[in-house]
């Protein structure tokens, strides 16, 4: 019925079958349709390259033409939340891992045992698989998409579309994915798993919605204890993208990042917020930064929509962070937040934690009373905000406040310090993988556009080292940006250093990976 | 021999069954207020030249369960409520709630105790204010009952009078709300369920029948009448399984048919997978309030053959068929006011009933309004109705496919199915499964004897069965939520506790499966039993394995007794 409903919406509204055809596309197994696009392989002789420079010579003249995209339904008097609950019992990294088959499994045994989803304010969902082609729209995977997003990935990522879906047509008013593997950590270059990540499945669903339903202004507030770093490294040079995280500072947890001086790329500065938390702060601390910096910050913002990565090891029994913030406050967050869609990441006390944090959540997405959950421990009053922590915090909100007001000017005095090019170099380390990767990353200071993105990594483990170049086109990017990154690629194809080369051009909706050992090029 | 009769809304339908094929059927109208008297009329008509110790087995269905909470003629309960953490209680709206403290956990863990006072105070006011039955009913109380128990004996010792239903011996399932709903309702139509069933023994004993008699219950399975009385509301809905079972013995084996049931006022849809009847993922909904009872997956839709045809002018002009929602009495043919599918189904020389006369004129008004000829009007009738049914085929099949899935293998499982059969049982099929089939691209069936489908249905049922083994090895007990007893694992002879494997589980689970059978006396069926689900999940304390929770769900799903001879019989 909901399938029906949309579609016919989708007629109503591009006046045409369009939104039809679409709809019949997505329908095809997502599985079926991934392999299909790994098949789909061309060519293997020496002189590819250059057919290949012709043919993309003359796919240039179509341009963004190709597809007119839908626009998102109004969605005042929509009463339902989604809920995508998909605990993939049948995947762990291994088997004591904190992420590892039954981690939702008592958080499934409440929230059923709740009867949550025979709510008539909640809204069920089937996930489906992401499609190849979402993946690359985000990542340079590291050899191929398949070796980075097995199967519970693209669930994960899928069924982050699916409610995204569900939310442009209106058919919900918000949406919680609890899903996992989670994704947060994940950043451009995948070479391999990161903070239990592979694939970011929020980055996955911004840029699927804002190729889908021509959006273009969106904020994520991460709310996880670790930074969300892949989140912030992906959206580092776009300003219509802010990005916000609060999490245990960086100085004393994983991933060792998120301090306030990371700001964002030359262009975007002030659209990536980072408020690092002292350890133990407990709800207090966090409304407090929720209320006093956030959500003006957001209000100024004007997000077209507002995503939240909804980590739940804040929470005081979470055995691999060490805050204090409780079920009660992260229902009170999310109920002050009203993100458009929240995502779950990481929450690893999956008996103490989960099953009352996640009934909050969701009551506080329905609009429902939440006053009643609480963890068996819980006392009201039982963590109270350290003088010192509290001053800690209003410095640093004071700091932030500061740079978001005079983000124009700092945008300004930095353009004026680079050329044609910005460019900078990192470090990163793959903790579950133990992968060193080295990174150069170059921004063209386009003046028309946030400009296209190269980016040459080497990543060394203890076997065999790789090393990558990747073309990234932004969606809003300028016709001179989308030429010379093109150019930048097909120039890339014939050096041996590199493994393989990847092309991704969001505004042409356009995706390919090279190998340069096989000279095979797949194009997703 | 074999009787089967179900007690519908409208008719009471009845069929004696001799070496597996029917001999005799009957039809007669229900009194309403007087099922009894209907049940035995259909069932005398049908026996009465059979001597009574020729008779193997009486099944029957019945709506007194369905009839008794429409009219709200149902007893008072006092729920005694034990929420726990979570979703604030204030919410629920169940009637007649006591609240309680106390809180279980999802392993079954006390997280508050009860508190001993408060329990004396509510039994107390739960007798002053003249109830006579309670239902106790704890958040989680099917992973450990204690607290359930506790609050009984408390009521035993100060009330001894009042009549109690524990929620854990109702469902084991997960979900609370329903579990409260399906324990107050179960209490609140035992009793004159109880006289019911009464009232038939003492019937059947007049007719010196002593054959066992057994009744439907909802996911189409049997249960001897005795047993039944535990149970009362998982009786309901047992016409629709009725029919559902009977188009399962009237139609090829391990095909994937569409049943659809036209009545006077609605249509019931139901689904058959690789012939395997479709029940919903989730319990029936009953009186307003969604319960643990097992039922098929029924699709009600308000089309029927004496549905009221209406013509509907559009903004634009256009003149345009409707066809339902109501019911205005019979249909033009028949004596009644308005024009029906019936009356169109009539004219195109479909089906033959009442006066085509009548019929005819129907009709006419009809085509004046429209604008159109005799015959088209009666194809336009006909085809709405058609694709009305169609439609909510289709939806229901996309509803299936889109069910949530919480593991791998399931999102990669191709739900995919379209009907091969539609099967037409009822009295208004007739005439409009042509339609639909076309429609549907699949083949239209209308069974020998499909008029009195269900009571087949009735009469070649065989019993179904469930059983949810929850094993904690870390707390070391096991329990089967049907039975709401924990058990010490060391009473299951597993051996190493720690070293328990997934097909120990299960064979543990087969045998308290076949124990549960006997018990049931239906152990000849132990052999149909199924595993439905079959998981294991390790406890896992800091970064050691603990322990480990196994769940294992058989049952012993809906079918046919083997004395039925099964053929095509279209």
């Amino acid at each position: 019925m909901k399938l029906g409903l949309g579609k016919i919406r989708d007629v109503l509204k591009t006046g045409s079958g369009t939104g039809a055809q679409e709809r019949k596309k997505e329908q095809v197994e997502g599985r079926n349709k991934a392999e299909k696009e790994e098949i789909l392989k061309v060519g293997n002789e020496e002189d590819k390259p250059e057919n290949e420079g012709n043919e993309m010579e003359l796919k240039k003249t179509g341009l963004e033409a190709k597809e007119r995209p839908l626009s998102p339904a109004d969605r005042t008097g929509t009463e339902k939340t989604g809920l995508i609950f998909f605990p993939a019992f049948d995947w762990a990294i291994s088997p004591t891992h904190p992420e590892r088959e039954e981690r939702l499994l008592y958080t499934r045994d409440q929230i059923f045992e709740e009867g949550l989803m025979d709510l008539p304010e909640i809204a069920e969902y089937k996930p489906r698989l992401a499609e190849y082609r979402d993946v690359a729209r985000v990542h340079f995977c590291v050899p191929d998409i398949k070796a980075q997003a097995t199967t519970p990935h693209l669930i994960a990522a899928g069924s982050c579309l699916v409610l995204g879906d569900a939310l442009m047509k209106a058919e919900v008013k918000n949406a919680f994915a609890l899903v996992r593997p989670p994704g947060h950590h994940a950043m451009t270059v995948a070479h391999g798993n990161r903070g239990f990540c592979n694939i970011n499945n929020e980055a996955i669903l911004v840029e699927y919605l804002r190729k889908k339903y021509g959006i273009r202004r969106i904020a994520i507030v991460d709310t996880d204890v670790h930074h969300g770093d892949g989140t912030q490294e992906i959206f580092y040079n776009d300003p219509d993208v802010l990005f916000i995280s609060f999490h245990q500072d960086g100085r004393t947890l994983y991933p060792g990042s998120g301090f306030i001086s990371e700001l964002g790329g030359p262009k975007a500065l002030g659209t990536t917020i980072n408020i690092p938390l002292p350890p133990g702060t407990p709800d207090e601390g966090i409304l407090y930064v929720l209320d006093s910096l956030v959500l003006p910050i957001l209000e100024d913002f004007k997000p077209e929509l507002v995503l939240n990565s909804a980590g739940q090891d804040n929470h005081y029994t979470d055995p691999l962070a060490n805050m204090r913030f409780s079920a009660q406050g992260y229902a009170k967050l999310n109920e002050k937040l009203a993100p458009d869609m929240a995502v779950l990441e990481g929450g690893y006390a999956i008996q103490s934690a989960l099953p009352y944090v996640n009934t909050g959540i969701i009551l506080a997405m329905a609009g429902l009373d939440y006053s009643c959950v609480r963890e068996p421990d819980f006392k009201p009053g039982m963590f109270v905000q350290a003088a010192r922590d509290r001053k800690v915090l209003e410095e640093t909100v004071a700091a932030q406040l500061e740079n978001w007001e005079n983000r124009d000017r700092l945008v300004e005095a930095e353009v004026t310090k680079h050329g044609d090019f910005y460019s900078r170099r990192k470090q990163i380390f793959y903790d579950t993988d133990m992968i060193q990767e080295l990174q150069e990353e170059r921004i063209r200071m386009c003046p028309d556009c946030q400009g296209y993105k190269t980016i040459d990594s080497s990543a060394h483990r203890s076997t065999n080292d790789s090393r990558i170049f990747g073309i990234s086109v932004p969606i809003y990017a300028c016709g001179n940006c989308q030429a010379e990154a093109r150019e930048e690629y097909r120039k890339r194809l014939n050096l041996p250093q590199y493994e393989h080369v990847y092309l991704q051009d969001k505004k042409q909706d356009e995706y390919r990976a090279y190998n340069s050992r096989t000279k095979q090029e797949t194009i997703y | 021999m074999l009787i089967g009769i179900d007690v519908g809304g409208t008719t009471t339908d009845a069929v004696l069954i001799r070496n597996g094929e029917v001999c005799s059927a009957a039809k007669v109208s229900t009194e309403p207020g007087k099922l009894l008297d209907s049940l035995l009329e259909a069932l005398d008509a049908i026996s009465k030249d059979v001597p009574p110790e020729q008779l193997e087995r009486v099944v029957f269905s019945t709506t007194v369960i369905t009839n008794l909470i429409a009219e709200g003629k149902t007893d008072r309960v006092a729920l005694v409520l034990i929420p726990g953490p979570g979703i604030n209680p204030e919410s629920y709206s169940f009637p007649d709630s006591f609240y309680l403290k106390g809180a279980m956990d999802y392993r079954g863990r006390e997280i508050q105790p009860l508190d001993e006072t408060e329990i004396r105070k509510t039994v107390d006011l739960i007798r002053e204010s003249g109830f006579a039955r309670a239902a106790i009913i704890s958040k989680f109380g099917q992973r450990n009952p204690s607290h359930e128990l506790e609050i009984g004996e408390i009521f035993r010792e100060i009330y001894p009078g009042c009549k109690l239903e524990l929620g854990h011996t109702v469902s084991g399932k997960l979900n609370f709300p329903r579990r409260i709903a399906t324990a107050m309702l179960a209490s609140a139509t035992r009793e004159r369920y109880q006289e019911f069933v009464e009232k038939i023994r003492k019937a059947l004993e007049e007719r010196k029948i002593r054959a066992p008699v057994f009744i439907l219950k909802a996911d189409g399975g049997t249960l001897p009448v005795e047993k039944s009385i535990e149970f009362p509301v998982e009786t309901i809905f047992s016409g629709p399984a009725a029919s559902m079972i009977g188009a399962l013995a009237l139609t090829p084996q391990g095909q994937t048919s569409v049943v659809v049931d036209i009545g006077g006022t609605t249509t019931d849809l139901a689904l058959i997978l690789s012939g395997k009847p479709l029940l919903a993922s989730k319990g029936a909904k009953l009186g307003g309030f969604l319960t643990h009872v097992r039922a098929f997956a029924v699709r009600s839709i308000a089309v029927g053959g004496d549905s009221v045809v209406r013509v509907r002018k559009t903004d634009t002009g256009k003149k345009l068929i409707t066809v339902g929602p109501d019911r205005a009495g019979p249909a033009y043919s028949m004596g009644g006011e308005e024009t029906t599918p019936t009356d169109a189904l009539n004219v195109l020389g479909l089906i033959k009933v009442g006066d085509p006369e009548r019929a005819s004129e129907a009709i006419k008004a009809t085509a004046s309004c429209l604008g159109k000829s005799e015959t088209e009007t009666a194809s336009l009738i006909v085809e709405k109705a058609a694709q009305t049914i169609a439609d909510a085929v289709n939806e229901m099949f996309l509803e299936w496919e889109q069910e949530p899935a919480y593991r791998i293998w399931e999102v990669l499982q191709e739900k995919k199915a379209r009907p091969q059969n539609v099967v037409g049982i009822g009295g208004g099929a007739k005439g409009l499964i042509d339609g639909i089939a076309k429609k549907l691209d699949a083949r239209p069936v209308i069974p020998e004897y499909a008029e009195v489908g269900n009571a087949i249905g009735a009469a070649v049922a065989r019993p179904t069965l469930t059983l949810n083994l929850h094993i904690d090895t870390e707390q070391k007990i096991y329990s089967v939520a049907e039975e709401g007893e924990i058990v010490s694992l060391s009473a299951a002879n597993l051996g190493n506790f720690n070293k328990i494997r997934l097909e120990e589980a299960e064979t543990l689970a087969s045998k308290l499966l076949r124990e549960r059978a006997e018990n049931f006396g239906i152990s000849e069926y132990a052999g149909e039993a199924e595993i439905v689900n079959s998981e294991v999940f390790n406890v896992v304390n800091g970064w050691y394995t603990s322990g480990r929770l196994f769940d294992v769900d058989m049952q012993i799903p809906a079918g046919l007794i083997p004395a039925w001879k099964r053929r095509e019989k279209a």
